[in-house]
This record gives C-alpha cells, sequence and structure tokens, in this order.
C-alpha cells in the first residue's frame, strides 16, 4: 500500500489561530484611570496610591517595547506612547505605550493582595483596555470581573523589544498564498 | 496515466469542513475538484516519479555541497553576502529539513521533468494528504472508484513521523502570513502533524514575531522561540528587518537556511550544468549565460524566486507567447527548456512530488487551464489502478 494507513487530526477543523479559549475562572477587581476614581468608588486613599505606584512599576517592565517610536504609535496611538527606561543592546531608545489604566489586583475577592496592573490601549480599539500581554481586559472603569489569568502580572519570560520585523515581504498585492 | 471523469461526492463540502479544510474554495474559484482523477499504474508511481524524486534529492544536495563552498555560486542564487556564512553552517551542522515539493510535468509516456523545487515553502500539503486521502477511502466506498484502488500518499504518516525525529524539543512554533486562509490551514496542519509527534506546537503570524534584547525571537507571550517552522520564503526573511538578527539567533528555523539554495531556480541551471543529460532534468541556464544560446528561441524564462508562476514568461520562436503578471525578477532570472504540460483535454497537470525529510511520500496534482500553474490551478484527486 502506498497510502498512510490511518490518518487522523487531533486539533483541525477547530478554530484556526485562536489558541482554544477555555471557561477560565473569574476574579473580582476594579479598573482605574487614576487615584482619584479610586477612591471614589469607596477605596482607602493608602490602598488607591499603593495599587497605583505598584501598577507604574510594574508598567516599566510589562509595557510592549518597540525600537522605533513610530512603531509603538502605530499600535497605541499618536502621543499615546513615551521612552522606556530601557535601553537596546546597541543603546539605542526603547519606546513604551503610555498607562491608560490600572487594575487592582485581587484584593476584591478577599485574597491575597494581587499587584497593581497597569493597562493600555491600542490605536484600534480606544474602548479596551488590555494587559500588556494584549488580553483584553474590560470596556470601562470600575467593579468588574476579570479572568484570573488578566490580573497576574505578565511574567517577563524575556523581554520583546521590537515587533513586526519580519512579513514586509508579504506586503504584495494579489496572492492568495506567500508559499507555493 | 489517465484522467478519470467521476462523479463528486455529495457532500464533499460538508465533508471538507468537518476536516477543517475551509480552503476548498477560494474567491469563489473551485480549487478543490473532485470532478475528475487522475489514474496511475503502480509502476508509473514507482518508475517514474518516486525514484526519480529520491535522486534528484541526492542530486540536490550536491549542489548544497557545492553552493556553501563558492561565493560565485551564492552570488549567482541571489543569496546575500549577509547570509553566506550562516547557509553555510546551517548545513555543515545538519539543520534538519521537513519537506519540500518537487514539481514535474508528466504524462504517463515520457519521463517526468522537473521544472522546479519548492524545498521551502510549499503548500497543498493538507489537501495532499489528509482530503485526498479521506476521498479516496470514502469514494471506494461508495463505488466511484474501483475497489483495491490506491494512492501515492504516505504524506501524513511521514510528516507525523518525522516531528518525533527532529531532535526537538518543547514548543515548536508555527507560523505564516496573515490574510491567507490557505496558508493558515497548511500550518494549522503542520502544527497538528507536530502535536502528534509529540511536539508542542504554537501558532503565530510572522508579522507578531518579536525580538528580545539578546537578539532571540519572541512570541507574543514574550516566550522565546526556539524552534520555528515559517512558512515564509528565506529569500523574504533575508531582506526583512530582522533578517539581520537570524546569523546570530539561537532561533532554529525550519525550513533550515539551506533550504534558499533548493528553493530557487538557480538550482536548475545548476543541477543541468552538474548532471547535464540527466533523463528528468531540463536543460536551464542562468540568463546572460552565453551557454544558454543552446536553447534556440524557444524557452521559459523565470525570476530566481517566482511562486505560483508569476512573472513566468514563455517565449517561442523568438515571440513571447505567455507572460504572467507578479512582482518578481528584480533578482534575477533563469531561462529553462520549454516542456509543455502534458494536455488532458484542455487541462494541464503539474504533478507535485512530496519529500518528507528527504523521502518521497506521495504526490498532490494541481491542474490549470492554461500552460503556466499559477493561482487559479485546482487540486485534483489521483488514484494508483491496477
Amino acid at each position: 500500500m502506498k497510502r498512510s494507513k490511518s490518518v487522523r487530526l487531533v486539533a483541525m477543523g477547530t478554530g484556526l489561530l485562536l489558541v482554544a479559549a477555555c471557561e477560565e475562572a473569574k476574579v473580582d477587581t476594579a479598573l482605574f484611570e487614576s487615584v482619584q476614581q479610586c477612591t471614589g468608588l469607596g477605596f482607602t486613599a493608602q490602598e488607591c496610591e499603593a495599587n497605583y505606584r505598584e501598577a507604574q512599576r510594574n508598567h516599566v517592565n510589562v509595557a510592549p517595547k518597540y525600537t522605533a517610536k513610530a512603531d509603538c504609535e502605530a499600535d497605541f496611538g499618536s502621543t499615546q506612547c513615551e521612552v522606556a527606561p530601557q535601553r537596546t543592546s546597541s543603546g539605542g531608545s526603547v519606546f513604551m505605550p503610555l498607562m491608560a489604566g490600572y487594575m487592582m489586583g485581587s484584593m476584591l475577592s478577599g485574597g491575597r493582595r494581587g499587584a497593581g496592573q497597569p493597562l493600555y490601549k491600542s490605536a484600534n480599539d480606544r474602548s479596551t483596555f488590555r494587559t500588556g500581554d494584549n488580553k483584553a481586559v474590560a470596556k470601562t472603569t470600575g467593579r468588574t470581573s476579570v479572568a484570573r489569568s488578566a490580573t497576574q502580572t505578565a511574567s517577563a519570560k524575556t523581554r520583546t523589544v521590537s515587533r513586526g520585523g519580519f512579513g514586509a515581504g508579504a506586503r504584495s498585492p494579489m496572492r492568495r498564498s506567500f508559499g507555493g | 496515466m489517465e484522467r478519470i471523469s467521476v462523479e463528486p461526492r455529495d457532500d464533499w463540502r460538508d465533508t471538507a469542513e468537518a476536516h477543517g479544510f475551509r480552503f476548498h474554495t477560494i474567491d469563489d474559484e473551485r480549487y478543490w475538484d473532485e470532478s475528475a482523477c487522475y489514474s496511475f499504474t503502480l509502476r508509473e508511481i514507482e518508475d517514474d516519479i518516486e525514484d526519480p524524486t529520491a535522486e534528484i534529492e541526492q542530486l540536490c544536495f550536491e549542489v548544497v555541497a557545492r553552493a556553501v563552498a563558492d561565493d560565485a555560486v551564492m552570488t549567482r542564487l541571489g543569496i546575500p553576502e549577509a547570509f553566506w556564512d550562516f547557509v553555510a553552517d546551517t548545513w555543515s551542522q545538519q539543520h534538519r529539513n521537513l519537506y519540500g515539493r518537487m514539481d514535474f510535468a508528466y504524462d504517463g509516456k515520457g519521463p517526468a521533468k522537473l521544472f522546479e523545487y519548492n524545498a521551502d515553502t510549499p503548500t497543498s500539503l493538507y489537501e495532499s494528504g489528509v482530503f485526498q486521502w479521506v476521498w479516496l477511502e470514502q469514494a471506494i466506498e461508495r463505488g466511484i472508484i474501483p475497489d483495491g484502488s490506491d494512492q501515492f500518499n504516505s504524506l501524513h504518516e511521514a510528516l507525523t513521523g518525522s516531528f518525533s525525529q527532529m531532535g526537538l524539543a518543547g514548543t515548536l512554533h508555527v507560523a505564516c502570513c496573515k490574510d491567507s486562509e490557505e496558508d493558515e490551514g497548511t500550518v494549522e496542519y503542520i502544527a497538528d502533524c507536530a502535536r502528534q509527534g509529540g511536539l508542542d506546537a504554537k501558532l503565530i503570524y510572522i508579522e507578531d514575531i518579536g525580538i528580545d534584547t539578546e537578539g532571540r525571537f519572541t512570541d507574543l507571550q514574550d516566550e522565546p522561540i526556539n524552534d520555528l517552522f515559517k512558512l515564509y520564503p528565506w529569500e523574504w526573511i533575508m531582506t526583512d528587518e530582522f533578517g539581520k538578527n537570524v546569523p546570530n539567533t539561537n532561533t532554529r528555523f525550519i525550513e533550515p537556511g539551506w533550504k534558499a539554495l533548493l528553493s530557487n531556480k538557480g538550482l536548475l541551471p545548476l543541477l543541468w550544468e552538474m548532471f547535464e543529460g540527466h533523463p528528468n532534468l531540463l536543460p536551464a541556464y542562468f540568463d546572460g549565460d552565453p551557454a544558454a544560446s543552446a536553447l534556440g528561441d524557444t524557452y521559459v524564462r523565470k525570476p530566481l524566486f517566482s511562486r505560483e508562476g508569476a512573472n513566468v514568461e514563455v517565449f517561442e520562436n523568438g515571440e513571447r507567447t505567455v507572460s504572467v503578471e507578479g512582482d518578481y525578477g528584480a533578482e534575477g532570472h533563469i531561462l529553462q527548456a520549454y516542456h509543455p504540460l502534458p494536455n488532458f483535454g484542455g487541462n494541464y497537470p503539474m504533478v507535485g512530488s512530496w519529500l518528507v525529510a528527504s523521502q518521497p511520500a506521495g504526490i498532490g496534482i494541481r491542474e490549470d487551464t492554461s500552460l503556466v500553474t499559477g493561482n487559479n490551478a485546482r487540486f485534483l484527486p489521483h488514484i494508483i489502478s491496477e
């Protein structure tokens, strides 16, 4: 026999590049654009400020990084980017989006107090707060419940300093496949 | 070799959808076409396609060995100088290759003639390995084709098997470009095979790949990419902004860098120069080589990097009779003897002969109504009947 004895697929037929979205446990939290918003919802000024400072510290580490300001602005909008304290290995500037808001950790659930998380808004979706690793969190500020993973500080497995450096070849018209 | 009209399964569209084959129709044009199939004898398959495929692969290795030792050959193949050492290293370090597809003109009478070797980013993999196989099983079951029909198609077994033998560990990242359902289908299938081969596979778009401060490529979760299957041509990687990081990165690529030497029409004149007269090769020369006059005024002119027939031109008696549009050509051209595809009732089949880990693993036939197999080609199943 010149053919495979059997052909089995384990995953095809489901959603494509969308990794299977399992139902994830939700936790209660709250989103703010400012400390004032936080205290306005009844949290103590001390809690609100501590969370904000934490979010700002995390911001430096978890914000997406770019070596070109234009690339950052393309993703997050003009005037929505700032210079990051990091430098590239060759000493060049690194850019990151401004923090658009922050999220309290898991304090609302009564558990161990989680770290304040910085949030961002992308240029093409100004209504959604997203984590540094691009998980959509919520569309409004205030109390809400979000997937537990979104409240965890993005793990800095490594630090991506630039994206989009591949793919220029594909920006040509009249093509249905880039292979052949 | 015959072209046989057969009855399409009445539920083939649903079957396709259920098997994750979403690009069976592309831009409202039929791509999967089971209104006919090609029938071969076992002798035709084994002697005329399988054996020559294995043999040409060995000849290709000789071309690679020559190219990596000769800067002039690297130059002729359009490889940027910054990548010469890199390409040579991937060869000397024996970076494993996964797959490739040699395209042959074959009519069942004379020897199959190699048109080109898509050694880097071949598509039509899923429809060859899976959907064609499913068709055969069902077509036998429903009496559409004779009992005992077989197919030259061990692609799926070969792919899943080779993933477990490539020395990969942990996560294999699998990438294609955005906005191509066909390419997404291909990488999704690759990922499926990798998982069955015991790997963890993670899909990412080429455009989303990042780089960290140490020059490692990263995914959207900032995890370093150790092994990257990329359905994205090496010649584009080499000219992309991130290309300059490739020679020094620890990320391992599949296909490996040395495949850039084979997935290049420059392979064809090199093969002819080294193995002139081989029955499965067509005379070919680099454009501008005085020896090309041996072709006379009837030949085909192809850009070094062209895909899916783009920018291919046919000259007959000095007149340009076919010209395909596209945006290739700046990299240089080759001239190849004009050997028209066989004509089966106004259809011109190209036999794509698959290799997995450099071993022949099956065929897939794409048929066009023009002599240059292009973007409008349809995929037809085949059988082996005795």
